[in-house]
């Protein structure tokens, strides 16, 4: 935007024109229009930038305001708006304004020849530019900073995750017991319960279920037997038809703790539950259970572990496949698109400027799009993946490489060939030399891309470690996600650290 | 005995680098080239082993026209005459001793060479030949590592290892300085002496010209302007020199007494 002096002040002054008008008539026509007076002065250039200038901020500051008042009509109305909806805008209003005004300014000092050409214009347009970015970015920093701690838990679980690296392995205990409803003309006896585990009795062992209407059901005096001691209980039942569902108690779900002999009473009404007609008429026969979670044997590592190790060796393995096609098949194509190689006629030239445009076209669309259309041809999972990244290694790593044959040098090719060596012989001791360490050097820097890029090519089902990390950060399951993270950070750092090694050995 | 008959050389563009030059070298001579930069020495010497293939002419070497050979032929004659270059050429990253025995590659069956596997013979040579230049002690360093003239002196060494009947060298001293010029062209006239060598080399400093050649061309824009012998040569003064070279022409400066020959160097 600013205008680049061609020659030197000192210089313009000798050789640029007078102005055609005079300054006031200079600053009239900028007021007219922004710019016209620096035309009229004979800074062309200087002129039109402005006038662009300004005619971009006045369209951009419309739009925002239509965009910030947009149920209304009528100028006023969207003017008030806006400015009471968005304060800063009327600080955007009052910058233009002085723009406009300092544009004028200019042209009076531009036609008047003041010395030099003042630059202090350009300086406000680009202040009202930036100023306009920030109102369209929405930067708000005051959000960002009283905000700040609703991170905290969220972030304290993704940095330190590991309580939901391990598990024990967890067992339902249920002992059970019958009742009948409603209760028939002789008094229901449920089997003798099975003392060698968990069991309950019931008092009494018939009763009525709670009706819609609201009439209570029968209260029943529940008694439970060899649980584990000092444990929750949580009391659930199972209708005539087989439907378990949970006790329900003035709103809340009814459990009980054991005593130290795994013992516990307590007091539960009959629920109401509404039973098609299939489920007969008559006496039905009711099943209530305790059930207890308990824990069993030693700790060991949770589903979500084992799910990120699986998915990370993947990712490492998506990113090696990846590079590894991405070499073999950029070697041959790297040839295709070297410049010093492909200059001998016009048609291997032409070969040339088509492969380059190729693999420009390929290297400017992101993996992550590339995967997402290998999603479509392949279906999810690793491949997807493992193909994006490959045809982008491709384009990528064919250019590094056809730059690297572009910038040999041809004196020991010459030299070798005067030896009376024969043309493999040439290659391997004159341009392998000379080709082996950039080449080693855009392959593993390659590869590092390929691992970094693997482990974010899951969000669009590239497979690999991605594909959970975004599914557990969609169900907020912050610490899951706090191990993926982990581990794409660490393995991410092993092969920056492996990778630097290896290219400081081959340069 | 080298013949060149009536040698044209037109590049793709048009240019013509060479235009009907004829002469004769004799074995044994230290020929030089004298000539502006771009007078068609570096084609004239890159046509003698085909490293360019001239357009028109003849170049007879011991009865052969090397001009017309090709593939199997071509090599074999390629592998009798070393090559020194202005800028070395040497393959920098790898280390001076694969450098020399790159020299051998002409002699080398191709696919023990292409695993850098020499025979004993080979490596006896290639120390030898780093001996007799002084640079044994550089052997397993990279030859980016070596300075200016000793990276000239790998590139003897390379040539030696063609055990050549002729070396060409093209500008051999025009990237060191005076006291190293001195130096690398005693090598050479040593070569050239001992060994019955015949040389053809191109310089553009008088002083070593009067100094080493006994017999001299002189190029123009392609073609021959001046021919003499080493009585013409030192009886030549600056303004005849001037006249075939135009006004870049110049003095080394220093002359022989700033100059190290040592004997060192001899293994013989």
């Amino acid at each position: 935007m600013i205008e680049k002096p061609k020659t030197s002040p000192l210089q313009q002054g000798e050789t640029r024109k007078p102005s055609l008008v005079s300054p006031p008539v200079a600053t009239l026509a900028s007021l007219l229009v922004p710019g016209m007076g620096q035309v009229l002065a004979r800074y062309y250039r200087r002129g039109l930038v402005i006038f662009g200038s300004f005619v971009s901020i006045i369209g951009l500051l419309i739009w925002r305001f239509g965009l910030a008042a947009r149920y209304d009509t009528g100028i006023v109305d969207i003017f008030k708006k806006a400015i009471y909806l968005q304060p800063f805008l009327l600080f955007l209003i009052i910058l233009v304004v002085l723009t406009y005004l300092w544009i004028a300014v200019d042209a009076f000092r531009v036609a008047k020849h003041a010395g030099g050409q003042p630059v202090g214009v350009f300086f406000l347009i680009l202040v009202v530019f930036f100023s306009i970015g920030w109102q369209i970015g929405q930067i708000d920093l005051v959000a960002m900073t009283t905000q700040a701690n609703q991170a905290g838990p969220a972030l304290s679980r993704v940095l330190w995750p590991w309580k939901r690296a391990i598990s024990y392995p967890e067992e339902i205990i249920i002992g059970k017991t019958t009742v009948e409803a409603p209760c028939a003309e002789e008094p229901y006896v449920p089997g003798e319960p099975d003392v060698s585990g968990p069991y309950l009795k019931a008092d009494p062992t018939c009763g009525s279920p709670t009706v819609q209407s609201g009439e209570a059901g029968t209260l029943i005096h529940l008694e439970g037997f060899n649980f584990a001691p000092n444990e929750n209980v949580e009391i659930w039942w199972e209708d005539p038809i087989g439907n378990e569902f949970r006790q329900r108690q003035e709103g809340a779900y009814v459990s009980v703790t054991t005593d130290e002999n795994g013992e516990f009473e307590v007091d539960i009404v009959f629920p109401y539950r509404l039973l098609p007609p299939a489920a007969g008429e008559g006496p039905l026969i009711w099943t209530i259970q305790g059930r207890q979670i308990a824990s069993i044997g030693k700790a060991e590592p949770s589903t979500e572990l084992k799910l990120a190790i699986e998915k990370i060796i993947e990712t490492i393995f998506i990113g090696m496949m990846a590079t590894l096609f991405g070499i073999v098949l950029a070697l041959p194509v790297s040839f295709l698109a070297a410049r010093n190689l492909m200059s001998a006629s016009k048609f291997t030239l032409l070969i040339y400027y088509l492969t380059r445009g190729v693999l420009n076209v390929i290297r400017s669309i992101e993996p992550l799009i590339w995967a997402i259309i290998a999603v479509i041809v392949v279906g999810l999972g690793p491949f997807a993946g493992i193909l994006a990244l490959t045809l982008h290694s491709i384009a990528a790593l064919a250019k590094l490489y056809s730059e690297a044959i572009e910038s040999i040098d041809p004196g020991p090719i010459e030299a070798i060939h005067a030896t009376g060596a024969n043309w493999i012989q040439t290659v391997v001791y004159a341009v392998v030399p000379q080709v082996i360490p950039p080449f080693v050097s855009f392959t593993i820097y390659r590869w590092d891309i390929n691992i970094r890029m693997s482990t974010i090519i899951g969000f669009v089902g590239g497979g690999g470690i991605g594909f959970l990390l975004a599914q557990w950060i969609r169900l907020l399951d912050y610490s899951a996600a706090g191990i993926a993270v982990w581990f794409i950070a660490v393995t991410v750092a092993i092969l920056d650290y492996v990778s630097a090694e290896i290219r400081a050995r081959f340069i | 005995m080298l013949e060149i008959r009536h040698l044209t050389k037109i590049y793709g563009d048009g240019t013509v680098a060479l235009k009907d030059v004829s002469f004769e070298v004799p074995d044994g001579e230290f020929l030089i080239v004298i000539g502006l930069s771009g007078s068609g020495k570096s084609t004239l010497l890159r046509c003698i082993n085909r490293l360019i293939d001239p357009t028109e002419g003849e170049i007879i070497w011991n009865g052969v026209d090397v001009a017309r050979v090709q593939g199997e032929e071509l090599r074999v004659i390629r592998r009798q005459i070393g090559m020194i270059f202005q800028h070395f050429n040497l393959v920098k990253r790898s280390t001076v001793m694969t450098n020399v025995l790159a020299g051998r590659l002409g002699y080398a069956p191709t696919q023990s060479s292409m695993l850098h596997q020499f025979s004993e013979k080979d490596r006896k040579m290639a120390w030898n030949a780093l001996k007799r230049l002084s640079i044994e002690d550089q052997a397993y360093k990279r030859a980016s590592e070596l300075s200016g003239g000793q990276q000239q002196r790998v590139g003897i060494a390379r040539a030696l290892m063609q055990e050549p009947k002729m070396i060409l060298a093209d500008e051999p001293v025009a990237s060191l300085d005076p006291v190293l010029a001195h130096s690398i062209l005693q090598y050479l006239e040593r070569l050239n002496r001992e060994d019955k060598m015949t040389v053809l080399c191109s310089l553009h400093y008088l002083d070593l010209v009067q100094r080493y050649a006994t017999r001299v061309i002189g190029l123009r824009e392609g073609e021959i302007v001046y021919q003499g012998s080493k009585a013409d040569i030192r009886a030549m003064t600056d303004e005849e020199f001037k006249e075939i070279y135009g006004e870049e022409a110049e003095r080394v400066g220093g002359g022989l007494e700033g100059s190290l020959g040592n004997g060192k160097g001899e293994t013989k």
